[in-house]
């Protein structure tokens, strides 16, 4: 990704936002519009890191939070996906995911019932917003060359092992081991692959 | 280096809402940038009024595709986030409500069940139709009671109730009555655990 000098801006961005200061991106990335930046609000050093040859398109939405911290392998390829990140989302390199994949690191919402309803009597005050709450995350680690299926969600403290493939619409609930192929919802393991 | 400048997303103000849309103080509409989006686009609704919404509510990216006799009710402060409202009858939502990204709510089935009925009900559908009615398709009301929360990629079909405090986790298919106090998963979605 290369930027004109001292411009935050992509080249050929159909929408006039710019990049983050603590965004890194490799120069032989790719992303397809700084829109996928308006939820994101991670003052980490690095908020979100790509690596070389990957790629980030057009409809990701990277709803980070200040503590937030995402990054990208090398090679990998996110197709439009929603990551909710308030510790930490890693995808490894050569991973493939899917459009309207879910990736989530917490729940935006406490799960108690009077801190829920609190947290949304005070974001109906705030100009934009949001849901800002600090609630318990989890970090979410995709593995190097894990494939994941189209509208596939993955909940907060998920590991998905190196290699594996989630069918599509799948909801992953617990660690996946390597080299697996999961499937379903709740996803349950259907497969092996040789390596 | 430039700080991160994106432009506001569109905000629905009272007056350029249609007429049979009551929305209660401190609540927001706010639109989708991408071109063509519109939370109104398929409201056809003739009821008046057809939808009421509380206070304190944010509805961000959140489609209302309502026939003509359609009626959506939401409450106070709910949050929802491009969520598609689907609803030919009523779609009844209480206070505090959450519904996450990418959710669809839907009271009606849209088409006949009997094949028949269906071939004549595609043709009406058509370019050709040629003013031909439609077929009649089941409808039942939707209700989604106080503090429920609903995650993204979550599917609720007609019918379903969902009682109060509830939590659908992401990606569950909601196709029966959701007991109160409970969380839910899966497809269908079953109860894994009281709250």
């Amino acid at each position: 990704m290369t930027f004109a000098s001292g411009s935050r801006q992509l080249p050929h961005d159909w929408y006039p936002g710019t990049l983050p200061p603590n965004v890194c991106v490799c120069n032989t990335a790719y992303l397809g519009t700084s829109y996928s930046f308006q939820e994101y609000r991670s003052t980490a050093s690095i908020g979100l890191r790509i690596g070389r040859g990957a790629s980030l398109c057009d409809r990701t939405v990277l709803d980070v939070g200040p503590n937030g911290q995402v990054s990208l392998g090398d090679y990998a390829l996110v197709s439009g996906a929603r990551i909710i990140c308030d510790s930490e989302v890693e995808i490894g390199d050569y991973a493939l995911i899917g459009w309207n994949v879910v990736i989530m690191d917490n729940y935006r919402v406490p799960v108690d019932v009077a801190m829920r309803r609190h947290e949304l009597e005070r974001s109906s005050l705030r100009p934009q917003r949001r849901l800002e709450n600090e609630c318990e995350s989890r970090p979410v680690r995709i593995g190097r060359n894990v494939w994941i299926g189209f509208e596939t969600c993955v909940l907060p403290g998920v590991i998905i092992g190196e290699g594996s493939i989630v069918g599509a619409r799948s909801v992953v609930t617990e660690n996946v081991p390597p080299f697996t192929v999961i499937a379903g919802n709740p996803a349950r393991i259907v497969g092996v692959l040789d390596h | 280096m430039n700080e991160t400048a994106q432009p506001k997303s569109l905000c629905w103000t009272p007056d350029e809402l249609p007429p049979n849309v009551r929305l209660g103080a401190n609540s927001v509409i706010t639109g989708h940038y991408l071109p063509g989006d519109h939370p109104f686009k398929h409201f056809r609704s003739r009821l008046d009024p057809a939808i009421v919404i509380g206070a304190g509510c944010t509805l961000n990216g959140v489609y209302f595709n309502m026939g003509e006799e359609a009626k959506i009710e939401i409450g106070d402060y709910c949050h929802f986030t491009e969520a598609f409202l689907l609803c030919e009858l009523e779609l009844r939502i209480g206070n505090y409500v959450v519904i996450g990204w990418h959710t669809t709510v839907t009271d009606a089935d849209f088409h006949p069940l009997s094949p028949d009925d269906r071939i004549v009900d595609a043709i009406a559908c058509s370019p050709l139709a040629n003013g031909q009615a439609r077929r009649a398709f089941a409808r039942k009301p939707v209700i989604i009671e106080d503090n429920v929360w609903i995650g993204p990629n979550v599917t609720i079909l007609k019918g379903v109730r969902i009682g109060e405090g509830a939590f659908v986790e992401p990606g569950s298919v909601v196709v029966r009555a959701v007991p109160p106090h409970t969380r839910v998963l899966g497809n269908p979605a079953q109860v894994i655990e009281n709250i």
